[in-house]
């Protein structure tokens, strides 16, 4: 992967405990590992999951338990939890791909709120509506920033493999299948069985972020598997831009620091996202990416002629 | 020469009462088709005549109500559209039928990463494949579009989307290949490029032509058939066409004389 891509984010991964909480800056790359994975489906094969908590929200628990319960050793619980979300993406996803456009969006919803509930009436496995409390980190990463340090390490790592993903015929094939589903057809590929491959791939990235997730607060809350969570994902990629690899890691570093710090003086915050939704839909619809390039596109105009 | 006889003979595709119902409307009545290695067949007819219909049968698109179709004398009724390029059939579409935001060599690149059949490629990356570059370079030097490469399908002229069209389905490398209309919406100057791209086709494909061009049709095509109201109403080589006073009537109503060749 080139250094030009990495360079930046490398730079940032060092900057933010500088710059946030250690808890945020930590937040940021969770946000930015799940919102990585829901864009493979978005961006990339032009499917709208609005049910990527299902699958961090049962990696969450996975993890969570096998902490709690029986102590497992760190690549045990994030190997689980990686196959927990790829399991579940896999076999909601057999059913979700079946339809398209709304109707795959309402499925992936549907299967969110099944999960949501059986999470929220198992309280004897889950807790609840309590959560989950008492999840132990494993050895070495208790202290905050070592968990940070590892967690930029899991979200770098992921940056490159989805870069790897997508720059594969595989992330090709995936992009047509988002232009135009017909024409993939008609010149060989079986667009169900690409969709079904890149929302389990999504699961099990997904499932790397709810692993962490589980880690980072020593607590699985039920709102990890609420639908309002696959929200936030869809919403940070949309504000980021859901055209570049990129935009989803901007989005998930915006929102998070907008959600903490506006949220500290006005608990009626989300209004301020909506009205940001709002003006990213009408007048960029790449998101802060495109926003970005057009003020530097701008800027060059003018320097140019005066 | 020696054996073109015999091969020439060889029925590459067959259609044998292939039909089509809409609740009431049957949009394809019981056609028989057969097309003959290395011709180029063409089926004409009114609006309406059921002509991509039909094509949507032979690809899969729809399944037939009934009939049966074979290729090289195996059963393909009923296969699923993505298996036609594995099983030799491509297909351009009436209309624009592309992948708007990727390049036009992407486009390309689709169809001929898919012949190529590398299989579900995850950890390489797309440009890393020499096959699958000389395809894509070959298909698009074919139908002139070799210096648009880089540009995005939907930035280019409805007449180079029409071209880019056909060199995707070539780029699949069809022992079958299916032009629905590739004339249609071009400017004369546009028509006569498509018309050029076509005869030098001619011979090295089976193909499979709908098309409303009666000059173009009359001149390139082996065999015809034409089609009205969803059945076969004449088959044969251009001349007995021209002269068959049943194909006047469908399209002009009257006994008048097909407009002739150049």
């Amino acid at each position: 992967m080139g250094f030009r891509v990495l360079l930046p984010l490398l730079a940032a991964c060092l900057l933010f405990p500088l710059l946030l909480r250690n808890t945020i800056a930590t937040e940021i790359w969770i946000f930015a590992i799940l919102a990585l994975a829901f864009n493979l489906l978005l961006g990339y094969t032009g499917l709208l999951s609005f049910g990527q908590a299902t699958f961090s929200g049962i990696a969450c628990y996975v993890a969570g338990l096998l902490l709690k319960h029986y102590g497992l050793s760190l690549p045990v619980v994030m190997v689980a939890g990686v196959l927990a979300g790829a399991l579940s993406a896999g076999v909601v996803g057999a059913f979700c791909i079946q339809r398209v456009g709304l109707y795959f969006i309402m499925l992936t919803f549907a299967f969110n709120q099944m999960a949501y509930f059986i999470a929220y009436q198992w309280t004897d496995l889950t807790g609840g509506e309590d959560g989950l409390p008492g999840v132990p980190r494993p050895p070495g990463l208790e202290g905050g920033l070592a968990f940070y340090a590892f967690t930029a390490g899991c979200f770098l790592i992921t940056v490159a493999f989805m870069k790897r993903i997508t720059d594969s015929p595989f992330g090709l094939v995936l992009q047509a299948i988002r232009e135009n589903e017909g024409r993939a057809a008609a010149v060989g590929y079986d667009v169900k069985r690409y969709k079904w491959l890149a929302f389990t791939i999504a699961g099990a990235v997904s499932g790397l972020g709810g692993v962490l997730y589980a880690m980072l607060f020593g607590i699985v809350p039920l709102a990890a598997v609420h639908w309002l969570r696959s929200g936030d994902i869809v919403f940070m990629t949309l504000i980021g831009g859901s055209g570049s690899l990129y935009g989803p890691i901007i989005g998930a570093a915006v929102y998070t620091v907008l959600a903490e710090s506006v949220s500290r003086y006005w608990d009626r915050w989300p209004i301020l996202l909506g009205l940001a939704f709002v003006v990213v839909v009408l007048f960029f619809r790449g998101g802060c990416v495109e926003a970005w390039e057009r003020i530097a596109t701008a800027g060059w105009r003018r320097r140019r002629s005066p | 020469m020696a054996q073109a006889p015999l091969a020439l003979m060889a029925t590459l595709l067959e259609a044998e009462g292939l039909t089509k119902t809409f609740g009431a409307l049957r949009a394809v009545a019981g056609v028989d088709l057969a097309v003959e290695a290395g011709s180029l067949h063409s089926v004409i007819g009114p609006n309406g005549a059921g002509k991509t219909t039909l094509f949507n049968l032979i690809t899969g698109e729809l399944p037939p109500t009934a009939g049966r179709i074979t290729l090289d004398g195996h059963d393909i009724t009923g296969r699923a559209p993505h298996a036609m390029p594995g099983l030799g059939i491509a297909r351009s579409f009436q209309r624009n039928n592309l992948f708007p935001n990727l390049t036009v060599a992407q486009n390309v690149w689709t169809a001929a990463f898919a012949r190529a059949r590398h299989g579900l490629r995850l950890w390489r990356s797309a440009v890393g494949f020499a096959d699958v570059a000389a395809a894509v370079a070959e298909a698009l030097g074919e139908v002139g579009l070799a210096s648009h490469g880089g540009r995005k399908a939907r930035e280019m002229s409805h007449g180079d989307q029409r071209l880019l069209e056909v060199a995707i389905a070539l780029a699949s490398r069809p022992r079958l290949l299916l032009l629905d209309e590739p004339t249609s919406g071009l400017s004369p100057e546009e028509t006569r490029r498509m018309m050029g791209l076509i005869r030098t086709l001619r011979g090295r494909y089976t193909i499979l032509l709908i098309e409303h061009k009666m000059d173009l049709v009359m001149t390139v095509s082996d065999r015809i058939t034409v089609m009205h109201f969803g059945s076969v109403l004449a088959e044969g080589p251009p001349t007995a066409i021209q002269g068959n006073a049943d194909v006047r009537r469908a399209y002009l109503g009257t006994a008048t004389a097909l407009p002739t060749g150049p």
